[in-house]
């Protein structure tokens, strides 16, 4: 085929495509295969065109240009003279005070960027749990250790603050023989229902994949894994420390409720996370 | 026309010589081409995009045509991508062509840094072009995950907690620095409405910017030329800009388009209504960023758990893989021409004529060794993928990626070097060029024979 | 880069594979009411014969297998319907979906005779509906995507266990699995009413169509990144290479006409 003839087969093609499109668009409407190869045809059939119109048609030549030479001395000095930056330094006292003067006004004009967000205080410390919060459901319902099945999981949150992102917990129904938690945390689980914050201390992900066989919580970000019989500890994966625990107790009418809000800050780590309080 | 605009601009002359401008003809310089025509895709895409976006995360109820959601509480800007991509006629296919578009953006501006760094065309006096180019390089990935995260669905937002977590994870400045990212701590309302001013007008801006600093660079100080017959460190050879130049780019430029075209109406990207909307207390596996965040993701998977506190201060484990070890790697390549310069080749000569990548043997072997702990990296963020693949548990696939990303690398150093050496040696005694004859454009606009100098 | 795009190929088949597996939709059945005794005898001498060698004559459990004293109806149905039981993957192995090694009255029989071993989950009945859908998607994305992925296609859930895909799901196993919480699996005790809403939804994904094009795998950037590369990327490539040749006007290669 020609040179001539390919090109010109290459732009019907692509006209009839051009043509087609407004027809799909009006007629069939928004089909996305379909707007999707008519316009990779008219686009494609139009650049083919050209390219081998570049490729075929011109004649043109390899040619040579030479290369300007930069940074000639003679050059830089005539400039320089023409900057007299001396005539400006020479006088030390305003050239400083101008200097400064700028600067602070820089400095001045930054300020406003630290409206855009607040001081960090108390919250990363802190959840919604409070002594004595009834642990409920997304549903909003309260919740008794009998109503779950053994290897049951449940998101939960403080009453009244369902979907508090900070305040998320994973409730898990365990054989209370099974539970190996250290002495101080005997009480924390009351007939085997253990409670541990659902954020992964790793990268803040939701630790949302639970292995019952080897009672074990997976974060599917990093594969950060916690084992739920040892407290929570890191077994496997990026993760240093162990997801915080719920204090939980039963209330009068044997449901369950936090002794507590968790006694570590939940979430990712943070620099100051071994201090209790933020600097001011 | 042109007598007009000349009467006014004064541009003919100019004109003339910018037509003239002679361009080398080597297919690797179209490399940076391709990925600024994917950025002209984006730009138009981008506009039709924005037209229908709403930056906003105000709880709304989804009533469009999407069964699953429908009587569903989104954001308003969920919902906004969900009618894009339901109920605005080409409004997915757009979308899609857009997504497709970030992903082959990315992957050319790396094939083309690759191009760059394996025949030496950074060195003298080019380091303020490589500069420009890394700073160019930020500024695509930051346009990439800003861009990722405004659709507001599970997987954005699943990626906006591990940026949280890693801002956070700054010794004793990363708290201020999430809460002044993120308005507060996450998750928060304001922070879609950000990333569409970071997505759609600062960075553009910039990136639009740097692309004409590039470019403008690019045509002062002419194109590089790979070693060739009559091709001197004083010359440029190859042809004049107009015709074949400008056909050849334009043509491309279309090419480049109708690829990513049907791209994006054959095959489905983020189809973000299968994801839901991004709900802080819920996550969906596998959670994967887009590839070119992929290393980052990868090299948090693969850092054992390393937590510690001295005097008070603790470092959280995401930093050193999230924050210090990328830091250094981005560092140590911005200023790789002054490293070369200065430490390992002690070269200070300009140079016009480029590298064959056996010319110097160990920039090709740390360049490869670089790229190959790149890739696992970039492997290692898809470990749960790639566990089902090969059906081993994704602890053992993690296990391995460990000791290969110290493994692969050194053995491609040591290959490459190698193979390297042998090229050279190959190449000093290599066959007689063909005898040539060299042309150069007589100021009357005919042609006459200089004799080879090579 | 070779084994980046072996990777892609087999990730991209992979993908390929199961978006075009068909849904297995499985015939209506109804428990036989009657003569439920006399199948529980029936299933007592299949028991014997096919799965007592490891869980134990009465179903009492050896170190081979669990008891299924209390595992209950749902539990039996789901795993001999799925093909998981009797389980042939070998020692610490996963038990994964096969066809059924037994027909629709054996498993009605063994069945009846796991339920008479003791108190256990009834095989549940399912309705689904689409007016449930969006419930179901709700309860999906927060409970089961975590591990079988948003887009139902299973994932890879670490001790070398994986979730499996729930394409081939009918909407009594996924209720079934919900209710017994078989292998990895925790327990999911949710109403009728939410195990509907949950089968609906996985009947929605099994046939919820693609509206962007091939939906390669469905699950997210890692098939997303590889076709970015060795399809986009790679023919943008060829494209580069061919109109970067020196060519002559005559199509020829000019490399050594100068």
């Amino acid at each position: 085929m020609t040179a001539e003839r390919s090109i010109a087969v290459s732009l019907i093609v692509s006209i009839l495509a051009s043509l087609a499109l407004p027809v799909v668009y009006v007629l069939v409407g928004g089909n996305p295969q379909l707007e999707g190869i008519l316009l990779a045809v008219a686009l494609g059939g139009l650049g083919l065109a050209i390219v081998i119109w570049a490729i075929r048609l011109f004649e043109a030549p390899v040619e040579e240009e030479p290369r300007h030479e930069f940074g000639s001395t003679a050059a830089v000095e005539a400039t320089a003279d023409a900057l007299d930056l001396g005539s400006i330094t020479r006088r030390r006292f305003l050239g400083s005070l101008l200097a400064g003067a700028g600067g602070l006004l820089a400095a001045a004009l930054v300020l406003p960027a630290f409206s855009l967000g607040p001081h960090p205080t108390r919250q990363l410390f802190e959840t919604a749990w409070r002594k004595g919060s009834r642990v409920v459901g997304s549903d909003g319902r309260p919740i008794r250790p009998d109503q779950l099945a053994t290897d049951a999981v449940q998101t939960v949150f403080p009453e009244g603050n369902v979907g508090h992102a900070d305040s998320q917990t994973l409730l898990i129904k365990l054989r209370p023989e099974d539970l190996q938690l250290a002495a101080e945390r005997q009480a924390w689980a009351p007939q085997g229902v253990v409670g541990y914050s659902k954020i992964c201390t790793h990268a803040g992900c939701p630790v949302g994949l639970y292995r019952a066989e080897d009672h074990s919580l997976l974060c599917p970000c990093h594969q950060s894994t916690f084992d739920v019989l040892r407290g929570a500890v890191p077994t496997f994966g990026p993760a240093a420390r162990p997801l915080p625990q719920l204090p939980l107790e039963l209330d009068a009418e044997g449901y369950l409720v936090a002794r507590s809000d968790y006694t570590e800050p939940v979430g990712p780590s943070f620099w100051n996370m071994t201090h209790t309080e933020m600097p001011d | 026309m042109l007598r007009w605009l000349d009467e006014r601009l004064g541009i003919a002359d100019w004109a003339r010589s910018g037509l003239r401008k002679i361009f080398p003809d080597h297919w690797s310089f179209l490399l940076g081409e391709v990925a600024l025509f994917c950025l002209v895709v984006l730009v138009l895409t981008g506009v039709f995009l924005t037209l229908f976006y709403v930056p906003d995360a105000t709880p709304v109820t989804y009533e469009g045509s999407y069964l699953p959601l429908q009587g569903q509480e989104v954001s308003a800007a969920y919902r906004s991508v969900l009618d894009l991509s339901f109920d605005v006629q080409a409004g997915l296919v757009m979308r899609q062509v857009h997504h497709w578009a970030a992903l082959v953006f990315v992957a050319a501006i790396v094939v083309h840094l690759l191009r760059v760094f394996f025949t030496g065309a950074f060195r003298r006096p080019r380091e303020i072009n490589w500069l420009v180019g890394i700073g160019l390089l930020l500024l695509a990935l930051g346009m990439g995950i800003t861009g990722y995260s405004l659709p507001d669905d599970l997987l954005s937002g699943t990626g906006l907690r591990i940026i949280y977590s890693a801002a956070i994870s700054i010794p004793l400045v990363g708290p201020y620095i999430a809460f002044l990212l993120f308005g507060g701590e996450f998750p928060t309302a304001t922070i879609v409405s950000r990333l569409f001013v970071f997505h759609v007008m600062l960075l553009p801006a910039l990136l639009l910017g740097g692309v004409a600093v590039h470019l403008a660079i690019l045509w002062r100080q002419k194109h590089t030329q790979f070693p060739g017959p009559g091709h001197t460190e004083h010359n440029v050879v190859g042809k004049s800009f107009w015709p074949s130049q400008v056909f050849k780019s334009t043509g491309l430029m279309l090419l480049v388009a109708a690829v990513l075209a049907l791209m994006g109406g054959l095959v489905q990207i983020n189809p973000i209504w299968s994801y839901g909307p991004f709900i802080p207390t819920t996550v969906s596996a596998p959670a994967q960023p887009d590839w070119y965040v992929g290393w980052l993701d990868g090299s948090l998977r693969l850092f054992p758990p390393v937590e510690f506190t001295v005097l008070g201060i603790t470092v959280p484990a995401p930093f050193i893989p999230g924050v210090l070890l990328p830091g250094l790697a981005f560092t140590i390549m911005t200023l790789w021409p002054f490293i070369e310069q200065r430490f390992v080749t002690r070269d200070t000569r300009f140079h016009e004529l480029l590298d064959r990548p056996w010319d110097n043997p160990f920039r090709t072997a740390l360049g490869v060794a670089a790229l190959l702990v790149f890739v696992i990296a970039t492997l290692a963020a898809g470990n749960d993928v790639a566990a089902i693949i090969f059906n081993i548990p994704v602890e053992v696939m993690t296990d391995v990626l460990r000791i290969l990303i110290f493994v692969v690398p050194l053995i491609g150093f040591a290959l490459t070097w190698r193979v390297m050496h042998e090229l050279r040696r190959d190449d000093r005694v290599g066959p007689a060029r063909p005898p040539v004859v060299r042309l150069r454009r007589t100021p009357d606009g005919g042609f006459e024979e200089i004799e080879a100098s090579d | 880069m070779r084994a980046l795009s072996i990777l892609a190929a087999v990730l991209v088949l992979v993908g390929l594979a199961i978006v075009t597996v068909p849904a297995i939709s499985p015939p209506p059945r109804t428990l036989a009411a009657p003569g439920e005794e006399q199948l529980a005898q029936q299933g007592a001498a299949l028991f014997a014969r096919s799965c007592a060698s490891c869980h134990g004559s009465e179903g009492q459990g050896t170190e081979f297998g669990p008891t299924l004293q209390g595992a209950g109806a749902a539990s039996a149905d789901f795993q001999l319907r799925t093909g998981r039981m009797p389980f042939t993957e070998g020692a610490g192995a996963q038990a994964k979906r096969k066809p059924a090694a037994f027909d629709d009255q054996q498993i009605e029989a063994l069945v009846a005779y796991v339920a008479s071993l003791g108190d256990g989950p009834q095989v549940p009945e399912v309705t689904v509906d689409q007016a449930l859908v969006p419930e179901g998607q709700r309860t999906f994305i927060g409970n089961c995507a975590p591990c079988h992925g948003a887009t139902g296609n299973g994932g890879a859930v670490g001790g070398g266990a994986l979730a499996p895909a729930l394409d081939q799901a009918t909407p009594v196993q996924v209720a079934e699995a919900m209710i017994t919480g078989p292998g990895q699996m925790p327990v999911f005790g949710y109403d009728q009413h939410g195990l509907n809403a949950v089968a609906s939804y996985v009947d929605y994904l099994q046939h919820a169509p693609h509206p962007g094009g091939f939906a390669i795998g469905g699950i997210g950037p890692v098939p997303e990144g590889f076709v970015a590369w060795v399809l986009g990327m790679a023919l943008l490539f060829v494209i580069v290479v061919l109109i970067g040749r020196r060519w002559t006007a005559k199509g020829g290669d000019e490399e050594h006409v100068p």
